[in-house]
């Protein structure tokens, strides 16, 4: 398709005396319209209609007493908000994945941060090691959690091999309510932490030889080259791993549905977005579960919104 | 440390790569492995291999795999395709207008990057229902362009800001018409974004475990992710035939990502030395 020729008449200045105008010439409201409907209305109207128009019938359904089944549906105001604030279970599902947020975001971050200054070398055999690490990302999590519970029964490999090396009586990491939320973080860490390297990797690569190697003919040791000049230039890819583990992180599901159904015992590894779809779905109580969905959503845009401003005010240009 | 001993930094990374690719093994290895033995010594190397899980899976008699194999490619290929055009477009749109609707837009997208999705799947019957898409595949695909639309259009912005001006403007000057421009001038210099974006978002959602779940239902079809799911359910027993639907589903993601890794690497490495 050949460049199409627009009708429009080239503009002709009619004064050229004064200096142009700062602004730009805006074009005419039809055609700016018509440039929106063509490029930006399609994705815009999809995203409307399939993210912001359910965000607000949940924000509805939090002030009913909604059940499909159980009739009527009357409004109610912040009663549900109200209970959800006197719900031994939701305080429990908010520690549970504070708890899981928080080891989900640093645990992947520090040790990604470690094996990438390992792998940060030229050669075939690192290029190799970098996708060995980066492998579980492209897995299903579903895949990954029946895996791992195998992995981790009771009576399975690990801790077969525990027994040999010598520990007699290790504990079932999934089944033991102290250990199953640390072992459902660590498979979660598992998973990420190739994101992690991959990031770090990136982002020691693009830190420049000559500020290294000029600290070093300044007598900088290895380790405050890494303090002093590589960390700070590390900002950006902090910020990157940081946001992703903590938003990804706060919506574990999948995991805690295959692995151990929020148990064992009384909802020690349930995370908030396992009780909402519990409650939506199963209990049918879909208020309640519209309102603890919509404290959900305020949480990690809060959570979210803090993390980047203390990250973004560290990171430094170049 | 490294000057003295040249051979510890290879080994220490050998060694701790192992521990990534155990998991792997074990999908591996018990896909041919007789099912009683699995849960016995589920670590051992499948020795004799059989082949008789995957010929369980592959000729079920009512198909479930290929079902579901054909589910998962059709959603997945259709939903990839919509998100790379929508997204690029809209990206455009967005970083090269100058309004403060432009701006305002961009946030509201941008803020769906943390949206969880159960806040969206709670109503999302109600709102499939009103097109007749619930329990459709059609239904999902358009939920999927909808919720991963912030993220193509975050890799696009982000992308075309690093593209100079200039290029278009020489185009329009010539009389090219703005979807002249986009087709002919823009959206071939995008490449590596669309790559990143194809890839990333392939991944996703093929993987995607929750959103088909609920939305294609329990009784109308289902993806292959779904699918390794329900046979767990189904086959408690028989670990045979789950392992070697796990190495099924995955092998195609699996050779998605080696085919295409130098440009994984790159769209993670692109958006993260820009910050």
């Amino acid at each position: 398709m050949p460049p199409v020729p627009t009708a429009e008449a080239p503009p002709v200045r009619v004064r050229s005396s004064p200096p142009a105008p700062r602004r730009r010439r805006r074009t005419p409201l039809l055609g700016r319209l018509w440039h929106f409907g063509l490029f930006a209305a399609p994705g815009v109207t999809v995203y409307a209609c399939f993210v912001l128009a359910p965000i607000a019938v949940s924000f509805g359904y939090s002030l009913t007493n909604a059940n499909p089944f159980n009739p009527p549906t009357r409004y109610t105001g912040l009663h549900n908000y109200a209970q959800l604030m006197h719900d031994p279970e939701f305080w429990t599902a908010l520690r549970v994945t504070t708890i899981l947020t928080l080891f989900v975001t640093i645990v992947p971050n520090v040790l990604g941060l470690g094996i990438a200054l390992l792998l940060d070398r030229r050669g075939k055999l690192y290029n190799a090691l970098r996708s060995v690490f980066f492998t579980p990302v492209i897995l299903s999590s579903v895949v990954v959690s029946i895996v791992w519970s195998r992995l981790l029964d009771a009576g399975g490999p690990v801790n077969e091999a525990l027994r040999a090396l010598g520990w007699h009586d290790p504990p079932g990491w999934l089944s033991d309510p102290s250990y199953a939320l640390y072992s459902v973080a660590s498979i979660i860490s598992w998973q990420m932490l190739g994101f992690c390297v991959v990031v770090y990797l990136a982002g020691l690569q693009g830190i420049p030889q000559e500020l290294v190697e000029a600290a070093a003919l300044d007598r900088a040791g290895p380790i405050r080259r890494f303090r002093h000049v590589v960390w700070p230039l590390l900002s950006p890819a902090l910020t990157i791993n940081t946001v992703v583990l903590l938003i990804s992180a706060f919506k574990t599901y999948d995991y805690i549905k295959v692995i151990t159904n929020g148990g064992p015992g009384a909802g020690t590894t349930a995370t908030i977005a396992f009780d909402v779809l519990q409650t939506g779905f199963d209990a049918n109580h879909v208020g309640y579960a519209s309102a603890m969905a919509v404290l959900m959503l305020i949480i990690v845009a809060v959570a979210t919104a803090v993390a980047l401003r203390i990250l973004r005010a560290r990171e430094v240009d170049l | 440390m490294t000057g003295r001993l040249p051979w510890l930094r290879p080994l220490v990374a050998m060694c701790l790569s192992a521990v990534f690719f155990v998991p792997l093994y074990l999908v591996l290895a018990n896909a041919f492995k007789p099912g009683d033995k699995i849960s016995g010594s589920p670590a051992s190397p499948p020795w004799p291999p059989t082949l008789d899980n995957l010929k369980a899976v592959l000729t079920r008699p009512d198909g479930l795999f290929w079902v579901s194999l054909t589910n998962s490619v059709l959603i997945t290929s259709v939903s990839v395709v919509l998100l790379t055009v929508l997204s690029a477009m809209l990206g455009h749109y967005l970083a090269r207008s100058r309004s403060r609707w432009a701006r305002v837009l961009t946030l509201v997208l941008l803020a769906g990057l943390m949206i969880p999705p159960q806040v969206i799947l709670i109503p999302i019957s109600d709102v499939l229902r009103v097109g007749h898409l619930m329990g459709t595949v059609p239904g999902l695909v358009l939920f999927n362009v909808g919720y991963y639309v912030p993220f193509g259009v975050f890799v696009f912005a982000g992308f075309i800001r690093t593209v100079p001006i200039e290029l278009e403007d020489a185009a329009r000057v010539d009389g090219a018409s703005p979807a002249a421009v986009f087709w002919r001038i823009v959206f071939p210099l995008l490449r590596p974004a669309s790559a990143s974006v194809l890839i990333f978002l392939g991944v996703w959602i093929w993987n995607d475990f929750i959103d088909p779940l609920i939305i294609l239902g329990p009784s109308r079809g289902t993806t292959i992710t779904t699918g390794v799911y329900r046979a767990v359910g189904q086959y408690q027993s028989d670990f045979g035939s789950v392992f070697a639907l796990m190495l099924l589903a995955t092998l195609p993601v699996l050779a998605f990502y080696l085919a295409l890794q130098r440009h994984f690497v790159k769209g993670l490495t692109g958006g993260a030395t820009k910050g």
